[in-house]
C-alpha cells in the first residue's frame, strides 16, 4: 500500500506538469493581453483600431514597449528575465514568435516555481498589499473551504438516510416520490436558485431581508465569542451552502439507493434472512454497513466537482473565495494568479482522487493495489 | 464467409431482434421516457422554426397583387442547414431500412452508415449554401411598410429586433397578448429571446456533446483495443484534462478567446473539446473487456482486418455507456452554457443571460422566471431520458 501511494504521488508530477502547461499555453497563445483586457472590461467592446490606439498609449505610459513583459509571470522590469537576457535560451522572449516565447516563459515560470516563487499578480493585492498569488490564495482558501466543508457534511447527513430509506422501501410511495423530487432538485439550475435566493431572501434584494450576502462574517466579527462567531458564520453561509447542497445531495442519495439495493440482493443477505435473523437486523447490521463504505468513497470523489461548482455559487453571491478570484483573474489575463489557481485546483483534484482510492481499498478488503 | 445464410428456423428468426429494437421496446414502456422524447422533439422543433414563430420578417407578403414569401429569402445558411438536419434526423429510420440489405458486407453497422450519410448530406448542403448563397439582412424593412401590403402574415409574435430600433419604450412590460411572456429591460420580447435561447441550448447540447463523444469514442477504442504504449500515452494525456476541473478550463479559455470568434461556436468548441474525458474512459474500459471476449477471438481467427474488427464488432458493443453518458451530458452542457452566459463570459442569446439580468432586475420575474423554467424543463427531460435509457440498456451501469 505504501509503495502504491508513493507511486501515485510520483505520477502526480507529470500530470501536474501537463495541467500547468495546458493552461499556460492557452493564456499565452491567446490573442490580447492584460492591457487590452482592462480596456475591454472598462469600456465594453470597442473596434480594433481604437483598442490598439488606447492600448499603445497605456503601454507607452507604463514604459512597456514589449508587452511580453506584462504577460510574463515575473511582472516588473527589475525582476523580469527578459530585462537581462542571460543565455541563448532567452533571446526569443522579445521576439514575435509566440510559441517560442511561451515555451521559454513556461520554463521560467517552472524554474521560479521550484524555488517557491509564484510570480506576481497583475491586478490583485492581498490585505497586506502583497501581490504574491500564494498569499492571495491563502486569504481566499478558508472561505471556499468553509463553504464546501459545511456543504459536504450536510450532503452526507441528508443524502444517506434518504437514499437508504428509498432502497429499503423500494417501489413504495416514499421511493417513488423521493426519486422524482431528487431528479427535479438535480435539474434546478444553480443560477436560478441563486437568483431567487439572492433576490427574495438576501439583504439588498426586494423580498424578506433574511440573510446577508457578499461576505462570510459580520462587521465587528473580532469582538464576538466562539459561539456567536459560528452562528454568524452559519447565518452568512446559509444561502450559498443551500445552493451547493441541493444538487449534490440528489446525486448522492440516488447512489446510496443503488448501493443498498445491490447489497440487499447479495447472497450474504439471503443467508442472513435464511438463518432467521429479524429483518431489522439484516438491513441495519449487514446490508447497511456494507453499503455505507462505498458511499464515503463516493463522497470524497465528489469533492472536486463540488469545488468546481462553487465557482458559480461564489460568483452569484459575490463571496470572496478562490472561485470568484479565478473568474476575475481569467478576465484580466492575470497569468501568475491563474497558474497558482490551476495548481491549487489540480492538486486538490489529484489528492482527493487518491484519498478516494485509498478509502476504497481500506473499506473493501478484496481491493488490492499493487 | 461473405454470404452468411440467414437463419431458416422460424422460432429463432422470430426471437432474434436487433439490440436497438430491444432497447427501444424497453424505452416505450416508460411513460417518462416517452414524455421526455416528445418534449425534446418540441424543443428541437421550436429551435429550428424560431424565425417562423417570432421575428420581424413576414412569412407571406402580398403587395400590388404580387405574392412573395420573404422569410425564405432572409433565412441564414445555418438556419437552412439546421432545418435540413432536423428533417434528416426524423428520416433516419427510413435510411436505416434502405442501408440494411447490404449490412453483411459493409464496413460499419447500418446505424453508423445511416448517420454518416445524413451528416454528409447536411455538410454538403451547408457548404453549397455558403458558397452559392449570400445572406441578406434588411432589418425592420417589412414592419415599417406593413400598411402598404394587402396581406402580410407575420410570425406569431411579430417582434422588431434590429439595430437602431427604439425598443426602450416597451421595456419591462408584464405578459400581454402581444408579448405572451412580457418584455425584458431592453424592451425585447421575452418569448423571442427564449426561442432563440432554445436554439443556442439545442445546438450546444447536440453539437458539443457530439464532438466530445466522438473524440472520446475514437481515442478510447484505440487506447483500449491496442493497449501498450498507445494506451499509456493517451491515458496520461486524458489525465491532464481530467484533473483540470472542467469549469476552470472553460472559464480560462472563454476569457482569453479572440473577440472575432462568435460566442456560440466558441462555447460549442470549448464544451466539446473539454467533454471527451468521460466518454474516453467508458469506451476504454468497455474495449478492455470486449477485446478478450470469445467473439472477438473468433473474428480475429477468421482473419478479419483490424479496422473492420473495431468498427463492426468492438465499438458497437461498447456504445451503451456512451449513449447513456451522452444523454446526461446534454443536460450538463445546457446547464454549463447557461452558467457561462450567466457569468457574462459569452454573449449569446441565452437563457443564462436572461437570468443574469434577473439578478439586477428582480421585478421582471416573467423574464428570468421563464428562462429558469426553460433551463429546468430542458435539463429535467434529458435527465429523465438518460435514466430511462440507462435502465433500458443496463440498470447496473454506474453513470
Amino acid at each position: 500500500m505504501k509503495t502504491y501511494i508513493l507511486k501515485r504521488l510520483l505520477l502526480m508530477i507529470p500530470t501536474l506538469l501537463g495541467v500547468t502547461m495546458v493552461v499556460y499555453f492557452i493564456v499565452r497563445l491567446a490573442p490580447g493581453d492584460p492591457i487590452e483586457a482592462m480596456i475591454r472590461n472598462q469600456s465594453g467592446h470597442i473596434d480594433p483600431r481604437a483598442m490598439k490606439e488606447s492600448a499603445d498609449k497605456i503601454r507607452e505610459r507604463l514604459g512597456l514597449i514589449d508587452y511580453h513583459f506584462l504577460r510574463d509571470p515575473l511582472f516588473g522590469p527589475e525582476k523580469s528575465w527578459a530585462a537581462k537576457p542571460t543565455g541563448a535560451w532567452f533571446w526569443c522572449v522579445d521576439s514575435t514568435d509566440k510559441v517560442a516565447s511561451a515555451a521559454v516563459g513556461y520554463v521560467q515560470w517552472f524554474s521560479r516555481l521550484c524555488v517557491g516563487d509564484f510570480g506576481e499578480s497583475i491586478k490583485f493585492r492581498s490585505s497586506e498589499g502583497s501581490r504574491d498569488p500564494l498569499l492571495l490564495l491563502k486569504e481566499r482558501i478558508p472561505v471556499t473551504a468553509t463553504l464546501n466543508v459545511i456543504a459536504e457534511i450536510l450532503i452526507f447527513v441528508i443524502a444517506i438516510p434518504v437514499g437508504f430509506a428509498a432502497a429499503r422501501y423500494q417501489g413504495r410511495w416514499f421511493d417513488r416520490v423521493s426519486s422524482l423530487v431528487l431528479l427535479a432538485l438535480y435539474s434546478i439550475p444553480v443560477i436560478l436558485a441563486g437568483t431567487v435566493f439572492l433576490g427574495y431572501l438576501g439583504m439588498g434584494g426586494s423580498g424578506w431581508h433574511l440573510f446577508p450576502v457578499g461576505n462570510l462574517h459580520s462587521f465587528g466579527y473580532e469582538k464576538m465569542d466562539w459561539v456567536q462567531r459560528n452562528l454568524d458564520l452559519l447565518w452568512h453561509s446559509t444561502l450559498p451552502v443551500v445552493c451547493l447542497v441541493y444538487g449534490g445531495f440528489a446525486y448522492l442519495a440516488k447512489m446510496g439507493r443503488a448501493s443498498l439495493l445491490e447489497n440487499l440482493r447479495a447472497d450474504y443477505v439471503r443467508t442472513a434472512r435464511a438463518k432467521g435473523l429479524p429483518e431489522e437486523q439484516v438491513v441495519y447490521r449487514h446490508a447497511l454497513r456494507n453499503s455505507l463504505l462505498p458511499m464515503i468513497t463516493a463522497l470524497v470523489l465528489a469533492i472536486p466537482g463540488l469545488i468546481g461548482g462553487s465557482v458559480i455559487v461564489e460568483t452569484i453571491f459575490s463571496i470572496q473565495g478562490t472561485g470568484l478570484l479565478l473568474v476575475d483573474a481569467a478576465k484580466c489575463y492575470d497569468l501568475a494568479l491563474l497558474m497558482a489557481e490551476t495548481l491549487l485546483y489540480g492538486v486538490m483534484t489529484l489528492v482527493f482522487l487518491l484519498i478516494g482510492d485509498i478509502l476504497y481499498a481500506w473499506a473493501d478488503p478484496r481491493v488490492r493495489y499493487e | 464467409m461473405s454470404n452468411v445464410q440467414p437463419t431458416t428456423d422460424p422460432l429463432l428468426a422470430a426471437r432474434s431482434r436487433s439490440y436497438g429494437a430491444i432497447v427501444w421496446r424497453q424505452l416505450r414502456r416508460r411513460t417518462t421516457a416517452m414524455v421526455s422524447l416528445v418534449v425534446i422533439f418540441l424543443l428541437a422543433l421550436v429551435a429550428v422554426l424560431a424565425p417562423f414563430i417570432a421575428g420581424e420578417v413576414p412569412i407571406l407578403w402580398i403587395e400590388k397583387g404580387e405574392i412573395s414569401f420573404p422569410i425564405f429569402h432572409y433565412l441564414t445558411n445555418l438556419e437552412y442547414a439546421g432545418m435540413l438536419a432536423f428533417v434528416l434526423a426524423l428520416l433516419l429510420p427510413v435510411t436505416l431500412r434502405l442501408v440494411r440489405p447490404g449490412a453483411e458486407r459493409a464496413a460499419a453497422s447500418p446505424l453508423v452508415r445511416a448517420v454518416l450519410i445524413h451528416a454528409a448530406i447536411c455538410a454538403a448542403v451547408l457548404l453549397a449554401l455558403v458558397v452559392l448563397r449570400t445572406e441578406e439582412r434588411r432589418y425592420g424593412f417589412y414592419l415599417e411598410r406593413a400598411a402598404q401590403a394587402e396581406t402580410a402574415w407575420f410570425p406569431l409574435v411579430p417582434t422588431p429586433r434590429f439595430p437602431g430600433y427604439d425598443s426602450l419604450p416597451l421595456r419591462d412590460r408584464p405578459p400581454t397578448w402581444q408579448h405572451p411572456l412580457g418584455t425584458d429591460r431592453m424592451g425585447q420580447d421575452v418569448l423571442l429571446l427564449i426561442l432563440y435561447g432554445a436554439r443556442t441550448a439545442m445546438t450546444i447540447g447536440f453539437v458539443a456533446v457530439g464532438i466530445g463523444s466522438g473524440i472520446g469514442v475514437v481515442l478510447g477504442s484505440i487506447s483500449g483495443y491496442f493497449g501498450g504504449w498507445v494506451d499509456l500515452i493517451t491515458m496520461r494525456v486524458t489525465e491532464v484534462f481530467m484533473f483540470i476541473p472542467r469549469i476552470v478550463l472553460i472559464i480560462i479559455i472563454l476569457a482569453v478567446k479572440p473577440a472575432e470568434v462568435p460566442a456560440l461556436w466558441a462555447v460549442v468548441a470549448v464544451l466539446g473539446l473539454t467533454g471527451w474525458t468521460d466518454p474516453y474512459r467508458y469506451m476504454r474500459a468497455e474495449l478492455l473487456r470486449i477485446r478478450g471476449e470469445d467473439y472477438m477471438t473468433a473474428a480475429r481467427a477468421l482473419g478479419i482486418p483490424t479496422w473492420r474488427l473495431l468498427l463492426r464488432h468492438a465499438v458497437p458493443n461498447g456504445m451503451a455507456p456512451i449513449l447513456v453518458g451522452a444523454t446526461f451530458g446534454i443536460a450538463g452542457a445546457v446547464f454549463l452554457e447557461a452558467s457561462l452566459a450567466f457569468l457574462n463570459l459569452v454573449q449569446t442569446p441565452s437563457w443564462g443571460e436572461l437570468l443574469n439580468d434577473g439578478r439586477q432586475h428582480l421585478g421582471t420575474w416573467w423574464a428570468w422566471g421563464s428562462a429558469g423554467a426553460a433551463i429546468f424543463i430542458t435539463v429535467l427531460v434529458y435527465n429523465l431520458l438518460g435514466e430511462a435509457v440507462r435502465d433500458a440498456i443496463d440498470p447496473k451501469l454506474k453513470i
